[in-house]
C-alpha cells in the first residue's frame, strides 16, 4: 500500500472550504442525474421491445410529469434584458426565485402598493397633496421629452409611498445595499416612487428644475441618508445625508418624540421590561440548581455502604503438587478464609518440575498473582536460583468444610448489603429525578411567562409610542424632503448589518405541521426598526433580544409566522417553524401590514 | 483536527434534524440545512485520508450527491444523520482508493503520535517517529480507520461506534487489540 504519512499538515482554511460549497449545484446535478436515469430506463425498454414504443412514449411523458411534480416546476428563464416590473405588470402566478426574477419583483401582485395618479399642466406646475399629507411641489416647465425639449400640456404624475416593512415586502423593492463590496440592508425612514407620463409616454425632469417632495415620515431619528435606486446597476446610489427634517429640531429626533427627553426612570425605549430581566435571572439560576442536585445525588450514592464479594474457598485437586506455607493473615486478609490452606501449583506453571519440591529454599515470598484474590505469586530463592510459581490456595477435608461455612455466612452478608445499597440507590435516584423534573417544569413555565411578558411589554411600548405620536398635530409630524432630479425610486434610509447573535436552518410547515414547504425567499421582519432582512440560503440569523415576524414566499404564495409563534421558536431554538398561508381576504399592503402585526 | 466535530446531539437536536430529513425526502431543496451543517465535517473526514485537496472536494460533492439520491431510503436509527454521511464517505473513499491507492494519506499531528505511544505505554522519542508511522501505515485499512478516528480525529468512542456501525464496547475492544499489536510490533522493531 503506497500510503503517505502527513505530519502536521496545514488545515484547509474555512474560506476555501466554503467557496466549494454549492448547494444549488448539488441540486442541479441531482436533478440532471434523475432525468438521465429516467431517460436510460426508457431507452432500456425501447431496446428490449421496439413494439412497445407507444407504451415507452407514455412512460417518458409520465417520467417527465413525475419529475416536475416532485421537484417543483421551475419558472421559465426570463430574457437577459430584465425590466422594472410594477404591480400592474406583474402576474400573480409567477413564482419568484433568487436567480430568476425581475430586479423589482413584488411577491404577490395584489398586495403591491398602488400608484396614485395626478394630472397637471406642465407649463403651470402644481402643488399636489397626497393622501398621507405629503406635499409634491412641481415647478413650472419641469418636464422635458427624451429629446430634451420642454413639454407643455397635460402630464400625468404617478406617485406612491412606502412607510413600513409591509410596504417594503409588498413592493418587492430590493433593500440590499452594496457599498464597495460590503452588503448591508437598508433601514427605511420612508421611500417614494414617482414617475411622469404624457399620452402614455414617459417624460423626464428638466435638468434645471427639481421636484420637491415633503414626505410625511413616522421615523424621527436623524441618522438617515438619501439614496436613489439605479435599476440598471441594480444597486442603491448614495446621494447624501438626509438633512431635511422639518417639524422637529434635529437633536430632538435622537431624544424622543416631540423632543421630550424621557424621564430618568422612564421604561419607554428599554429593550426588556424589568419583569423580563427578573424572569431571565430566574431562568439562568435553574441549570446550576440541577447541576447541584446531581452533585448531591452522586455524593450520597458514593456514601452508601460498599461490600466486596468474598472469595469462595477452593478444594484441593488430588495429585496436584502443593506447598504448605505459614501466611501472615494481616498482610493477606482475604486468606483468612483459607486458614490451614495449602497452595496448589497451577497448571499454567510450565517451569514446575518435581525437582523444585526437593530443594530446601532459603527464601519464600508470596505476593498478589495474576488474578487478584484468586491466585498468588510464590517466589522461591536459593542463592542465584529464583523460581516463580502461580499458586492457588486450596483446602482439604474438614478445613474445607469449615471455610465453606464461613464463606457462606460472608456471602449472605455481602448479598444483604448489596440489596440494601441497590434499594437505597433506587430511592435516591427517584428523588433526584423528581427534583430534576420539577426544575425542568419550572424552566418551561418561566420561559412561557417570559415570552408572554415580552409580548405584553412590546405592545405596551408600541401603545405608548403611538399615543405620543398621535398627540402631535399631523402638520407637525416629521417631514423629510426629497429633492427629485430624476423619476424613479428614492429613499431616506440607513444601512444596517444582518442581525447577529443566533442562527438556525429553519424548515417550514403549513397545515398544522402537515406539509413541508420550500422557501424561495425568507423575509425576516424586524419589529424594533423599520427593516426587512432577506434570506435565500437555508440559514437565517437573528438577534435573540429583538422581536421579529417572518414571511415566506413559496410557489407564488406568501406564508406568515407571527411574532409570538416566532418568539417561541427562537427562544426554544426550534427550527421547525409553523406557517399560516396569508389569508385570501388580504388584498392590499395595508391589510398585509395588519397581518404582519406591525 | 481542525475540522469541527459538532457531532453529538441532544434529543431535541436529533428530533429537529429528523424533521429536516423528512422534509428533504419530500423535496431535495429541503436538503440545504443538512448540506450546510455537515459539509465541512465530511470534507475534513475525506481530506484527512487523501493526498489531493481537489480530489477531496470532488469526493465530498460525490458523497452529498449520493446522500441526496438515497435519502428516501434513509431510516432514522437514533443517531445523528452525520454517521450515515460518514459511512457513505468511507465507502466512496474505498472505491476511489481501490482505483488509485497512491491517493491514500494518513494525516496526524506529532502530539497524536505521542498519544499513541502513551497509550501503548511507550515513552515517545523522536527516533520512534518513523518506526511508529511505518507500523501504523502497515495496518489493514479497517484497523487504520479505527486509529485515525480515535487518535488523529480525537473522536469519542460513542461517535466511532456510530460511524462504524459497532457497539461502543466493541469499538473499544477492537481498538485496544490493535494497540496491543502496535505495541508488540513496535517493541520488536525497536530492539
Amino acid at each position: 500500500m503506497g500510503t503517505k504519512f502527513n505530519i502536521d499538515r496545514k488545515p484547509v482554511p474555512d474560506e476555501e472550504i466554503n467557496s466549494h460549497k454549492d448547494f444549488g449545484e448539488l441540486v442541479k446535478k441531482f436533478k440532471k442525474q434523475s432525468i438521465e436515469k429516467a431517460k436510460s430506463d426508457a431507452s432500456f425498454l425501447k431496446n428490449k421491445k421496439a413494439t412497445y414504443s407507444t407504451i415507452i412514449a407514455g412512460v417518458a411523458v409520465i417520467c417527465t410529469v413525475t419529475y416536475f411534480s416532485v421537484f417543483k416546476k421551475q419558472p421559465p428563464k426570463e430574457s437577459a434584458h430584465e425590466k422594472i416590473v410594477t404591480s400592474q405588470k406583474q402576474s400573480a402566478s409567477t413564482p419568484n426565485t433568487k436567480l430568476n426574477k425581475a430586479f423589482i419583483a413584488p411577491p404577490v401582485s395584489k398586495l403591491n402598493v398602488p400608484y396614485t395618479s395626478y394630472h397637471l399642466k406642465a407649463e403651470e406646475g402644481a402643488t399636489l397633496k397626497h393622501k398621507s399629507n405629503s406635499k409634491i411641489s412641481i415647478p413650472k416647465k419641469a418636464f422635458v421629452n427624451k429629446q430634451g425639449e420642454a413639454i407643455i400640456g397635460d402630464v400625468e404624475i404617478k406617485y406612491r409611498e412606502f412607510h413600513n416593512q409591509a410596504d417594503i415586502i409588498a413592493s418587492g423593492i430590493p433593500m440590499t445595499y452594496d457599498s464597495a463590496g460590503v452588503r448591508t440592508t437598508l433601514e427605511s425612514a420612508g421611500m417614494i416612487d414617482i414617475r411622469g407620463y404624457q399620452n402614455g409616454e414617459p417624460v423626464y425632469i428638466n435638468p434645471k428644475k427639481q421636484i420637491t417632495v415633503e414626505f410625511q415620515s413616522e421615523h424621527t431619528a436623524d441618522k438617515y441618508n438619501m439614496y436613489v435606486l439605479d435599476t440598471v446597476a441594480k444597486n442603491w446610489v448614495y446621494v447624501g445625508r438626509d438633512n431635511s427634517l422639518k417639524g422637529l429640531e434635529r437633536h430632538q429626533g435622537e431624544k424622543g418624540l416631540k423632543g421630550q427627553k424621557p424621564a430618568e426612570n422612564s421604561v419607554v425605549g428599554k429593550v426588556e421590561s424589568p419583569k423580563t430581566v427578573e424572569l431571565q435571572k430566574q431562568l439562568e439560576a435553574i441549570p446550576p440548581k440541577i447541576e447541584n442536585e446531581k452533585v448531591v445525588y452522586t455524593k450520597k450514592v458514593n456514601q452508601l455502604p460498599k461490600a466486596s464479594v468474598p472469595n469462595k474457598p477452593a478444594k484441593a485437586v488430588t495429585g496436584r503438587p502443593q506447598f504448605e506455607l505459614d501466611v501472615n493473615y494481616k498482610e493477606f486478609p482475604e486468606l483468612e478464609a483459607f486458614k490451614n490452606a495449602v497452595f496448589e501449583v497451577g497448571t499454567e506453571n510450565k517451569n514446575f518440575s518435581s525437582k523444585l519440591a526437593e530443594i530446601t529454599w532459603s527464601s519464600v515470598d508470596i505476593s498478589e498473582g495474576t488474578v487478584k484474590g484468586k491466585n498468588y505469586l510464590l517466589t522461591l530463592k536459593l542463592r542465584e536460583q529464583v523460581e516463580k510459581l502461580i499458586v492457588y490456595p486450596v483446602l482439604t477435608g474438614a478445613n474445607y468444610d469449615q471455610a465453606l461455612k464461613l464463606y457462606e455466612t460472608k456471602f449472605s452478608d455481602y448479598k444483604s448489603i448489596i440489596a440494601k445499597r441497590e434499594a437505597e440507590q433506587k430511592k435516591l435516584k427517584e428523588e433526584f429525578e423528581a427534583k430534576q423534573a420539577a426544575f425542568i417544569a419550572e424552566q418551561k413555565a418561566i420561559t412561557k411567562q417570559m415570552i408572554e411578558e415580552k409580548m405584553r411589554w412590546l405592545k405596551e411600548q408600541e401603545g405608548i409610542l403611538n399615543k405620543q405620536f398621535q398627540s402631535i398635530d399631523n402638520e407637525e409630524k416629521v417631514k423629510r424632503i426629497f429633492m427629485v432630479s430624476s423619476f424613479g425610486i428614492s429613499n431616506s434610509d440607513c444601512p444596517t448589518s444582518m442581525p447577529q447573535g443566533e442562527s438556525m436552518s429553519p424548515i417550514f410547515t403549513v397545515n398544522n405541521n402537515g406539509t413541508f414547504i420550500k422557501a424561495e425567499h425568507i423575509y425576516l421582519v424586524c419589529h424594533s426598526k423599520n427593516v426587512v432582512y432577506n434570506f435565500y440560503n437555508p440559514t437565517i440569523s437573528y438577534n435573540p433580544k429583538d422581536t421579529y415576524s417572518l414571511c415566506v414566499l413559496s410557489n407564488g404564495k406568501l406564508y406568515l409566522c407571527d411574532k409570538i409563534q416566532l418568539g417561541i421558536c427562537f427562544t426554544n431554538k426550534q427550527n421547525k417553524i409553523p406557517l399560516i398561508e396569508l389569508n385570501t381576504d388580504v388584498n392590499d399592503a395595508y391589510e398585509f401590514k395588519k397581518a404582519l402585526g406591525i | 483536527m481542525e475540522y469541527p466535530l459538532q457531532y453529538h446531539h441532544t434529543n431535541e437536536m436529533l428530533l429537529s434534524e429528523q424533521h429536516i430529513i423528512e422534509a428533504a425526502k419530500q423535496d431535495p431543496e429541503n436538503f440545504g440545512p443538512l448540506y450546510d451543517k455537515y459539509y465541512k465535517q465530511i470534507f475534513g473526514y475525506v481530506y484527512q485520508r487523501l493526498n489531493c485537496k481537489d480530489t477531496a472536494f470532488d469526493l465530498t460533492a460525490q458523497v452529498f450527491l449520493k446522500a441526496l439520491t438515497n435519502i428516501p431510503k434513509y431510516e432514522y436509527q437514533g443517531v445523528p444523520f452525520g454517521s450515515w454521511l460518514y459511512r457513505i464517505a468511507h465507502n466512496e473513499l474505498m472505491v476511489l482508493l481501490k482505483k488509485n491507492s497512491k491517493l491514500r494519506t494518513v494525516s496526524a499531528d506529532i502530539s497524536d503520535l505521542r498519544n499513541i505511544c502513551e497509550e501503548v505505554q511507550e515513552e515517545y522519542m523522536e527516533q520512534y517517529k518513523n518506526v511508529l508511522m511505518n507500523v501504523i501505515k502497515d495496518l489493514p485499512e479497517h484497523e487504520l480507520q479505527l486509529i485515525e478516528l480515535r487518535f488523529f480525529e480525537k473522536r469519542a468512542f460513542k461517535e466511532i461506534a456510530e460511524i462504524l456501525n459497532l457497539t461502543e464496547t466493541n469499538a473499544k475492544v477492537k481498538l485496544y487489540r490493535i494497540l496491543e499489536r502496535v505495541k508488540k510490533t513496535l517493541t520488536k522493531k525497536l530492539r
